[in-house]
């Protein structure tokens, strides 16, 4: 009699489950690791405020006892979890506001760039990837490459500040431009695409170029199905799961390069917000927006997991 | 002789940024602080990169900036380095609970994409050049440790540490005089790996202004500074961030060169 547990639902439900434990585990180290990092690292986050001349000795005494900075670590560090597991991230050092308010106003900015550079990245990964591997030997296959490269090896801050330039003269001479390319959303998220196009493009170029020297596409190939059906069926679809894990990865990614992307378009946003608090000192929120970034990381990691063993069958039996 | 284009280039290239480094003084005259010209002049005969919007040679800047960049980079590498080896050193030799616990810990810190474990430093211990080399040294490290950690258990696994073993070396003995002597070549190619990851990651923190003093003659606070002037002066931005990138790409073609040697 074949045991309750042998059953393929289950085994994959079990999975599943280990998966998210593991991931609550690391999301709970991530966060821990922001409130560490900023108290022992830092010393007395209110301390900068005394030293810049923005408060007197007693109203830091004061703000240090209603902050809770008096207790001891370990009483600070629960009543910091007890705050997170409530969505109470604690309030800004400067505006008196609830982190929490502070970081949903910025949100969407950041969601809507980060969701559109990830649409764009996989438009890239998979035209470079595709291109290089299906035009190997001809000079078309090598641009795509060599693109793939450059796109991991360019910052953003640069790919950015050209993308801007390229838009001011193609601006000039095709005034109707600025209609489509709205600089606001379309720009930064080509430029944050870009830059993550180059490892999915890789990792869509290697598996395509194992899976074109498979017996079953010789298969294919006698069987008469055309070049085409060939290379977008029988030889992407196995080089997708992982590409569709590193995709996952790269939204994770994509949320650090909106930091950058945001500076150089002066687009509102989390990065911007992460940016002018750690310039202000005001540690509050800038330990709830890294904190997010690791709860959005771990996240986005499982989802991948997920996907790949959703997407591909072959690991479903290895369990 | 074809193939080694990129190599050559690339070699070229770094070599360039270290004679300029350390001959800055006498390449220019001029101080990378103080005025020189009218601002905004565009490039020409007088100043080959024209100069900034408070008048200072751009050139200047930049023939300085060869000792920062660089120098930060090597010097946050540096600090992975050593932290990220050891750990991975540790981790590997002494196995059981220590390297469970050093894992966990560097697994917890990679839930935190680098750039922003880095931020999460630099908003702990405040704006800043020497800050900035610390974050990305310690933002670097959790990946290093990991990467390092393999590398130490794959030589672990060779021959003569069992032989070594059996002759009753400890496990510091083995540590030092066989882990560490023979994953050195493959340990020096991911440090250049990650020279352009570090070197990508200052030059990204002082574009975003966490380098304090915007004077600095800083490639990436002056990329930065350079944004305002995108019409009226492109060179401002496009030198330094010509720059940045050519020596990430120099980095990176040379790592993948060593790496490839290496693997050979």
């Amino acid at each position: 009699m074949v045991s309750h547990s042998d059953r393929p639902a289950n085994i994959a439900l079990a999975t599943v489950t280990r998966r998210l434990m593991e991931g609550l585990l690391t999301a709970w180290a991530a966060v821990s690791l922001t409130f560490f990092a900023l108290r022992v690292v830092a010393g007395d986050p209110v301390a900068s405020l005394l030293s810049q001349g923005l408060a007197s000795p007693e109203q830091v005494e004061s703000l240090r006892r209603s902050l809770g900075l008096d207790a001891p670590l370990l009483i600070q560090y629960l009543q910091f979890l007890k705050g997170f597991l409530r969505g109470d991230l604690g309030t800004s050092l400067y505006t008196s506001r609830p982190v929490s308010v502070v970081i949903a106003e910025q949100l969407p900015a950041t969601i809507t760039l980060a969701l559109t550079g990830l649409g764009l990245a996989l438009l890239f990964g998979l035209g470079l990837g595709v291109t290089a591997a299906w035009k190997e030997h001809s000079s078309a296959g090598r641009v795509a490459a060599r693109l793939a490269g450059l796109a991991t090896a360019l910052p953003v801050a640069f790919t950015g500040v050209i993308s801007l330039l390229l838009y001011r003269y193609i601006l000039q001479w095709f005034p109707s431009v600025g209609f489509i390319a709205s600089r606001r959303l379309f720009l930064p998220a080509m430029v944050l695409g870009f830059s993550s196009a180059g490892a999915i493009a890789r990792v869509v170029q290697a598996g395509l170029f194992e899976s074109m020297r498979s017996p079953y596409m010789l298969a294919a190939r006698a069987r008469g199905i055309g070049r085409g059906v060939r290379l977008l069926w029988h030889a992407l679809r196995p080089a997708l799961p992982p590409a569709t894990s590193l995709s996952a990865l790269e939204a994770a990614y994509l949320l650090a390069g909106t930091v950058v992307t945001e500076t150089v378009f002066s687009r509102p946003g989390l990065g911007r917000l992460l940016v002018s608090s750690i310039l202000q000192g005001d540690y509050p929120i800038a330990q709830g927006v890294v904190a997010l970034a690791a709860l959005f990381y771990t996240a986005s990691h499982i989802i991948a997991d997920i996907l790949a063993f959703l997407i591909d069958p072959r690991l479903r039996k290895v369990t | 002789m074809r193939r080694d284009l990129p190599t050559l280039l690339s070699a070229g290239w770094l070599l360039a940024v270290c004679v300029v480094s350390i001959t800055a003084p006498m390449i220019s005259n001029s101080s990378p602080y103080q005025p020189v010209a009218e601002p905004l002049t565009p490039p020409g005969q007088h100043f080959m990169l024209g100069t900034d919007a408070l008048g200072r040679d751009v050139w200047t800047r930049l023939v300085y900036g060869a000792r920062i960049n660089p120098g930060a980079s090597l010097l946050a590498t540096a600090i992975t380095v050593t932290i990220g080896g050891l750990s991975g050193l540790i981790a590997a030799s002494i196995s059981g609970w220590l390297d469970r616990t050093i894992m966990w810990i560097a697994n917890a810190m990679l839930a935190i994409p680098g750039l922003l474990l880095a931020m999460l430093f630099v908003a702990a211990m405040g704006p800043g050049l020497p800050t900035v080399i610390l974050a990305v040294g310690f933002g670097g490290a959790p990946g290093f440790a990991r990467l390092a950690r393999t590398i130490f258990q794959q030589v672990r696994e060779r021959g003569y540490v069992t032989a070594a073993k059996a002759l009753g070396a400890g496990r510091s003995w083995v540590a030092l005089h066989h882990l560490l002597p023979n994953a050195q070549g493959q340990l020096l190619s991911l440090a250049t790996t990650h020279f352009a990851w570090a070197f990508m990651g200052t030059t990204t923190l002082t574009f975003l202004g966490l380098a304090g003093d915007p004077s600095i003659p800083e490639w990436g606070a002056m990329l930065n500074t350079g944004r305002a002037h995108l019409i009226d002066a492109p060179w401002l931005a496009l030198f330094p961030g010509l720059a940045i990138s050519l020596t990430i790409l120099a980095v990176q073609s040379l790592g993948a060169r060593l790496a490839n040697s290496e693997s050979k």
